[in-house]
């Protein structure tokens, strides 16, 4: 690659020039990528990967984040103190519901949504993209309040509506009813993330030339087989990227929701393993047992990603 | 006969739609006419303030320090915005600039941190901001999030499509090679940086951890943490906290309406963390 630029070639030819300036010009141009690369590097480095190693570490000690003190080493103890507590078993289990449970919000409704507004003929088909994806803009934190309030035990219109139509004779605190509290946050947060998926898909429909329909619809298929042998193989490679997406990251998106409505509540029956991490540390103030379930988690979440990495690369039908 | 089943099967979907889209936007609708309504008209169901009233936005502004933590918060999201789109241009450049030794390992390295959640990593990073004395400050919410390895990621996939020709014979015509990339590669690039930009905005405006975890008193916080303290301390202000959400809102809200094609096709084109 160096020796396709000029002056190089140039360079050696001339004897003159000494070696020294040679080898600092050869060094330069080595160095020079990395002199671009050295912000996120270095960056990385300092908050992302130097705190995941530190993570590891605390995860065999013993602090409670108190200025003065230091960690002490734990052995294994934090992991058994981990699964022996009754709420790490909860939270797993609820990050697997919510993880599930956001699928049809994440990809199922939206696939419906795409497909029916792509159909749509005129303006109409944009107004109401629009609409859906408002949600996914604002901040967890605004939703958080908004969904707080119209839920609200006493004055919010969701138990005023009903005790108008009759339907339930007493208010209900959903929030801290263990009943309704998991299902909120994940309908609140897959309210949020419908936008998404629908805006994705309505661009990968938008990508499907119009004659593979034509052909298809020649040889008589339905709405419904066309969908079905048509649409759906040809987005498979969006549904496998936004599927994947969710596995990663719903637990991230209900954080803010649990944080907002529930704090984890009622006796813990609605929170997930990184609001867990959180109380551990910042509530409880014992990092040990936060670090050792952050690192459970990150070995777990890797593997998974990892294994998706692969399925998609062997199943995803990529047209470029 | 085939028309009209068209017609049936048009007049549901719209249906659905409307349905989907109530459903998408009634919470912001309620948020917007109770933060109008009056005391007694605030615990009702009345879909619109039969007396509209600003005395909720008079107590937000009184009960909390509404403007600067707007302030905090536009500092906050347009310095992120900033810092992300340098680090990020200068990555995606090195890599399809040069063929750098290692390349494979960096490109593993942003991959990989890609993965890492801000809850594993927040101890160490909270302890070393606290170190630094940077609890508190905007600069504390801001440096541990200045590199977005999902804008790398992205942008280092538009950079691989910009033509190699022109960088090829900018370079046999001698040009340095930060030149390149701000007179031949950023203006040919403007509208996809642009678009990445406004999507970098948007999260670092509604960024929700770290920025809780950094600042505790109202004046240090940007606005969505001053809102989440505001609902936690449970005065029972239903209208006034409704105003400031609205406020809250206001700018992102404002964005959408003004660049509504930018922001959904950057989504389009970047995803989302």
């Amino acid at each position: 690659m160096r020796n396709n630029q000029g002056n190089s070639i140039g360079v050696s030819t001339l004897d003159s020039v000494p070696a020294k300036k040679l080898a600092a010009k050869k060094l330069r141009l080595f160095a020079k990528p990395y002199l671009y690369l050295l912000p996120t590097l270095l960056l990385l480095w300092i908050w992302m990967y130097y705190p995941l190693f530190s993570t590891f570490s605390l995860a065999f000690q013993k602090w409670g984040m108190v200025p003065g003190t230091v960690p002490s080493p734990v052995g294994f103890e934090n992991f058994v103190r981990l699964l022996t507590s009754k709420d790490f078993g909860i939270s797993i289990l609820n990050t697997v519901f919510y993880t599930v449970g956001i699928i049809p919000f994440s990809i199922i409704i939206p696939l419906i949504l795409a497909v029916a507004t792509h159909n749509m003929q005129g303006k109409m088909k944009n107004v109401y993209r629009a609409m859906f994806f408002i949600p996914l803009i604002l901040a967890p934190v605004s939703d958080g309040a908004i969904w707080r309030w119209m839920f609200h035990p006493t004055n919010g219109l969701v138990n005023n509506l009903l005790l108008d139509l009759g339907i339930i004779q007493t208010n209900i605190a959903f929030f801290s009813d263990p009943l309704f509290a998991k299902w909120l946050i994940l309908f609140i947060t897959g309210w949020k993330m419908m936008g998404f998926g629908t805006i994705l898909f309505s661009a990968a429909l938008t990508g499907i030339s119009k004659d593979y329909y034509e052909a298809i619809s020649l040889d008589g298929a339905s709405r419904f087989q066309q969908f079905k042998d048509l649409t759906l193989p040809l987005l498979s490679p969006m549904i496998l990227l936004i599927l994947m997406m969710s596995l990663l990251f719903s637990s991230q998106w209900t954080f803010a929701y649990i944080d907002m409505l529930t704090r984890g509540g009622p006796f813990g029956t609605s929170t997930n393993i990184y609001y867990e991490m959180y109380k551990y540390g910042f509530a409880n103030m014992d990092v040990g047992l936060s670090a050792a379930a952050a690192l459970m988690f990150f070995v777990v979440f890797g593997i998974i990603a990892f294994v998706f990495n692969l399925f998609s690369k062997k199943y995803a039908f990529y047209d470029n | 006969m085939k028309h009209k089943r068209f017609t049936f099967v048009t007049v549901s979907q719209h249906f659905m739609m409307i349905m989907f889209s109530l459903l998408a936007i009634f919470p912001l609708y309620w948020m917007i006419i109770s933060s109008f309504k009056n005391e007694s008209e605030i615990f009702t169901s009345s879909l619109i303030p039969m007396d509209p009233t600003f005395q909720n936005y008079i107590y937000a502004f009184q009960e909390m320090p509404i403007l600067r933590m707007m302030l905090n918060s536009f500092v906050v999201a347009i310095l992120l915005t900033v810092l992300q789109l340098v680090t990020s241009i200068l990555t995606s450049y090195a890599l399809v600039r040069w063929q750098v030794k290692g390349a494979t390992i960096i490109y593993t390295i942003l991959s990989l941190s890609w993965l890492i959640p801000m809850q594993v990593i927040m101890i160490p990073n909270y302890v070393l901001i606290n170190q630094l004395g940077l609890n508190e400050t905007l600069i504390g919410i801001v440096i541990p999030l200045s590199v977005s390895t999902f804008a790398i990621l992205s942008l280092y996939q538009s950079f691989r499509s910009f033509p190699q020709g022109l960088i090829e014979s900018a370079r046999l015509d001698g040009e340095k090679d930060f030149y390149i990339l701000v007179k031949i590669i950023l203006p040919n690039m403007k509208s996809t940086v642009a678009s990445l930009g406004i999507l970098l905005f948007i999260s670092g405006w509604n960024e929700y951890l770290w920025p809780m975890l950094i600042t505790t008193e109202m004046e240090n916080s940007p606005i969505q943490i001053g809102l989440r303290s505001f609902v936690n301390s449970d005065v029972n202000m239903w209208g006034s906290l409704m105003a400031a959400t609205t406020i809250s809102c206001l700018p992102i809200l404002l964005i959408y309406f003004l660049l509504r094609k930018h922001i959904i096709e950057s989504f389009v084109r970047y995803g989302i963390k």
